[in-house]
């Protein structure tokens, strides 16, 4: 439920913050790929948490 | 490209679909590979459809980095994925629902909601099928040059309906397994996602010289390009965020692919990440495409922004890769809209209207209707396209329609998350969204002015917005508002809070125990078989029993509700929750003449077990404290069993399993009064009975009889909700033998007591006796009398050797003359002992065999074993008939040589054989025998370390008596005055 939380507050902030990637776009000196990184470090973020929640289950299966 | 190229090319794409699925369904294909968890969730990449490959290029060319709403919106979905779709696939899974407009009927308890919500699923996809073929028609359009969409498009959409019709509607369940069509849709994502890519790597490298020139470009010549953008104000960039959030799972076909098809929960979790990749590798080559068509110069006024990558190049394998892409997406959203909407439509509008009471050839008659509607949704959607969407792009089409489908977010939240929702709030806020959805976008889409809503005070501002923004806001708000205060302000009905609760993600559904009218799996057959016809009826019963694991026979009340549940979950599956509800209510009703309902503890319990992965924090260490109870409960070395008000078995722990050798899981759920004796009398009795203890109740189970207390216990808490009784069930069969055994001490002692009595009473009478018939003896020459007087001696002898002998007994068996033993031949003790017997001159008519060889020989104490055979003779003689004989046999057996002792009497009765070495126990009439003489019998063989058996009738005959005697063989290099221990 810990690993929720996380999602879940990475989800809102994202949404509420979200607006700022629209500004990069035709923006001297921007980066064209800013927004697809940040999305990929997000992706490799929910990956871990994933990862970690599988683990994490397979642990309590296991000591039950 | 040439029309006939073009046509081959559709062609061909949608043979090679349809091979792929051909193959999956037979079987051409490893079943690892088919159902590897990968298929499905490409199979999921189905939310990427043609507004994907040609919508997003129209919005990022008007506002830049907002056409990733579209993305991120949906990736936003599959992120919560644990927190809302797995709920969502969980309720989904477990009641058969296929849709959404299931799902909701299945929440508000009412086919009107589930009418509603497919009516409105209907108007908000005809937009989005509408976008799907104009962008069919405007690529074919574009790459041959002519008008001739006006038979090729509806010719694809034609094969694409064949297709879903062929793949998607061969099974009668929605909610069956549909290997071949997954795998086609998820071959649909590959192909697309590879399109899309290789469309933007040619922008990237070919057009640009890569990532750097591509950076050059935008920071001077293309900057002025990108100025042109008008960015999304963040406003409206959340408002979309929120319709393609909603969109990736409310929209009837990804609603139809995430839960409908059999997903696992953990690939679903996995997707929380798959499916945002997927969605990146989508939106990547968008604005390379975009600005590799803005470098050459494409004149997007010419072919429309949406359709740019037509322009990157002159190459006709561009033209084509561009094709394939706009029609693998728009052909997987058409075959699954398709799908979904029918499935809807038969359930929710078709068998809501004609109820499929006693249809003949039922499934056949579904399969059929739904393929013609798979046909009319699609051909709906080309009407809707050659009347209105041909007249707008792809942003009016695709916000009408997500704008739509956005009305049903909050009941979803609210099924999810609020408990207090109720039907009339949640039908209330839907039609005001609708009602204001369908004004304020409807009348431009169907050519005339808007009606837009009224802007609260101090909201002017938004006057400006564009329409689907502020018809967004209004919709939504007044839905919302609505849907709270009806729910507040009307009462929820008690069918609804029950599946609110079963909807509800924190929630555990607690079902009501109430009996079914039928009493057994052939019985519900035979109840069902008056809705479904015999043949239907049969087969559900079937599949429902098999699912289970159940007999046909199992009457339990738990296991028939299970049942019940099953049948309802899998003609939910068949046709929607409202007519499976309707059916199992009217056709297996539960009984209404018992006890009121209680809460089916039993099946919480279960439902919390399966729940437990998910329990966190303070839950989590409630739920170890029950299972900690429960198994304490479970695991109590005192036999425990609980009954509800109504008789109904709720616990039999592992100690009352083991003692009964009933296993818990059969009998739990049961009636008392169905249990296996003798715990039905038993428990009914303890039951029945004012008071709360039985102690030592006689019972006869499989290891022999035993002696078992009981104790009940009323279970009632203040509620008064959780009545019953509990009882405990204690064996107290060894405490009874012990207890029996410190009698018969008791007696032995007593008996001990009045032999040693006797022989003092009696001793010193028989030594007068002796001495006098000793005096006779010398006294007299006569013959006859010195005869007698050695007769008259040697009974006295033996009458002192018997008072010895009781005296022995009664001191543990123990033998008191102290002679050592000595090799004894049987053959001459039973000689000896058939002569006193004959002296007694009773019996004389009894035929007497001595069949015992004088060798071997056995070790012991002649005269003892001579007491022995008297009494085993004596025995034989009182039980035979005139004529009868008695035989004596022995023959060496190991170590030992086993005596018998035959004879043809009347044998002995079964009930008392067990208790003959007992003292006092005897078969004689009253008077004649005293019930000494086998227990003296048994302590004489057992201290000669020998055994003693009694077989009545012997094997072989029908009647008679065979007394069985093993007495341990002289070895002549043993020490003969070695004793054995009489206790060993």
């Amino acid at each position: 439920m810990y690993v929720y939380r996380i999602v879940l507050f990475l989800v809102f902030a994202g949404y509420l913050f979200s607006p700022l990637l629209m500004s990069g776009w035709g923006s001297p000196g921007a980066a064209w790929y800013r927004p697809f990184l940040i999305w990929g470090g997000l992706i490799a973020l929910t990956m871990w948490l994933e990862r970690k929640r599988r683990l994490d289950e397979r642990r309590r299966e296991e000591l039950e | 490209m040439s029309l006939v190229g073009l046509l081959a090319l559709g062609i061909g794409y949608l043979l090679i679909l349809a091979l792929c699925a051909l193959a999956v369904e037979r079987g051409w294909l490893p079943t690892r590979l088919v159902r590897h968890p990968a298929i499905h969730t490409l199979a999921l990449g189905v939310y990427a459809s043609a507004w994907a490959i040609h919508g997003t290029l129209e919005q990022a060319d008007r506002s830049g980095y907002g056409y990733l709403a579209y993305y991120l919106g949906a990736a936003g979905a599959f992120l919560l994925a644990p927190m809302l779709l797995v709920p969502i696939q969980r309720m989904a899974h477990t009641y058969q629902l296929a849709s959404l407009a299931d799902l909701f009927a299945f929440r508000f308890r009412s086919r009107w909601v589930g009418t509603l919500v497919t009516l409105v699923s209907l108007l908000a996809v005809l937009p989005l099928l509408a976008l799907q073929m104009q962008t069919l028609g405007n690529a074919i359009r574009l790459l041959s040059g002519s008008a001739s969409q006006a038979w090729l498009a509806p010719g694809l959409s034609a094969l694409i309906a064949l297709f879903a019709i062929l793949f998607g509607a061969r099974h009668t369940h929605l909610n069956a397994r549909q290997d071949g069509l997954l795998a086609a849709i998820a071959l649909e994502s590959v192909v697309k996602l590879g399109a899309m890519l290789a469309l933007g790597a040619v922008a990237l490298f070919g057009i640009f010289d890569g990532p750097g020139d591509l950076q050059s470009w935008l920071d001077g010549p293309g900057h002025l390009a990108q100025a042109e953008t008008h960015p999304l104000a963040p406003a409206q960039w959340r408002t979309l965020l929120m319709l393609f959030f909603a969109a990736a799972f409310l929209m009837p076909h990804m609603f139809h692919i995430t839960f409908a098809e059999p997903l696992g929960r953990r690939t679903l979790l996995r997707a929380a990440w798959v499916m945002p990749l997927f969605l990146l590798l989508m939106a990547l080559p968008v604005p390379l495409i975009l600005w590799g068509a803005q470098r050459l110069g494409v004149d997007a006024s010419l072919t429309g922004s949406a359709y740019l990558a037509f322009g990157l190049s002159s190459s006709w394998w561009i033209g084509a890769l561009t094709f394939i892409a706009g029609l693998a997406a728009a052909s997987g959203t058409m075959i699954i809209i398709s799908l979904a909407l029918s499935g809807m439509i038969l359930n929710h509008l078709v068998l809501v209207a004609h109820p499929p009471i006693a249809q003949p050839d039922l499934y056949r008659w579904l399969r059929w209707l739904r393929r013609a509607l798979i046909a009319a949704v699609i051909g709906g959607g080309w009407l809707f396209y050659r009347l209105v969407g041909v007249h707008h792009d792809l942003s009016s089409l695709a916000m009408a329609s997500f704008v739509g489908m956005a009305q049903c977010l909050p009941g979803m939240l609210a099924l999810l998350y609020w408990p207090g929702a109720n039907r009339k709030g949640m039908v209330t806020g839907l039609v005001v969204g609708v009602a204001i959805w369908l004004a304020g976008l409807w009348p431009s889409l169907l050519g005339g002015a808007p009606w837009l809503p009224p802007i609260p005070p101090g909201l002017e501002a938004l006057a400006d917005e564009p329409d689907w923004y502020l018809v967004t806001l209004v919709s939504l708000a007044a839905n919302v508002l609505s849907f709270i205060l009806v729910s507040l302000a009307t009462r929820t009905s008690a069918g609804e809070r029950a599946a609110a609760e079963a909807c509800s993600v924190d929630a555990v559904v607690r079902p009501m125990r109430l009996p079914l009218v039928a009493a057994n799996g052939l019985e519900i057959k035979r109840h069902l078989s008056r809705a479904l016809g015999q043949e239907v009826a049969e087969r559900e019963v079937e599949r429902a029993l098999a699912a289970l694991q159940m007999s046909p026979l199992d009457g339990r009340p738990y296991a028939l509700r299970r049942l019940r549940d099953r049948i309802q979950a899998n003609l939910s599956g068949l046709m929607g929750p409202s007519v499976a509800q309707d059916i199992v209510d009217r056709f297996l009703p539960y009984r209404q003449d018992g006890p009121g309902a209680t809460e089916d503890i039993h099946f919480v319990e279960n439902r919390l077990e399966d729940y437990r992965p998910r329990l966190n924090g303070l839950a989590r260490e409630i739920d170890g404290l029950r299972r900690y109870h429960r198994r304490t409960l479970t695991r109590l070395p005192v036999g425990l069993c609980a009954f509800g008000e109504d008789g109904e078995l709720l616990m039999w722990n592992d100690a009352l399993a083991g003692l009964s050798g009933i296993p818990g899981e059969s009998v739990i759920g049961a009636h008392r009064d169905t249990l296996p004796p003798p715990w039905n009398e038993l428990l009914g009795r303890i039951l029945a009975e004012p008071a709360s203890q039985l102690y030592k109740q006689p019972v006869t189970l499989s290891g022999g009889q035993r002696f078992l207390s009981l104790h009940k216990a009323e279970r009632q808490d203040e509620r008064a909700t959780h009545g019953g009784t509990v009882i405990l069930v204690e064996d107290h069969s060894e405490m009874k033998w012990l207890e029996d055994e410190l009698v018969h001490a008791a007696r032995l002692a007593s008996i001990g007591q009045l032999a040693a009595g006797v022989a003092h009473e009696i001793g010193n009478p028989i030594t007068g006796i002796s001495s006098l018939a000793q005096n006779l003896r010398y006294d007299t020459d006569d013959p006859e009398l010195r005869e007698t007087a050695d007769q008259i001696q040697q009974l006295t002898d033996r009458v002192s050797r018997i008072v010895g002998s009781l005296v022995g007994f009664a001191h543990g068996g123990r033998h008191v003359t102290g002679a050592a033993f000595q090799p004894v031949s049987m053959a001459e003790v039973t000689d000896e002992a058939l002569h006193l017997i004959h002296l007694a001159r009773s019996g004389e008519d009894v035929v007497f065999e001595n069949r015992c060889p004088a060798t071997p020989r056995v070790t012991g104490d002649a005269q003892r074993l001579q007491q022995v055979m008297i009494n085993l003779l004596g025995n034989a003689r009182d039980a035979s008939a005139p004529g009868g004989r008695v035989i004596v046999a022995a023959e060496p057996e190991g170590e030992r040589l086993r005596v018998t002792v035959t004879d043809e009497g009347h044998g002995i009765d079964e009930r008392v054989r067990d208790h003959l070495f007992e003292p006092f126990t005897t078969t004689k009439p009253a008077g004649e025998g005293t019930g000494l003489g086998l227990p003296l019998v048994y302590s004489i063989v057992a201290e000669h370390g020998g055994q003693i058996d009694i077989e009545s009738p012997p094997a072989g005959q029908t009647h008679g008596t065979r007394i069985l005697l093993w007495l341990p063989l002289h070895r002549e290099d043993a020490e003969s005055t070695d004793e054995p221990d009489p206790d060993r």
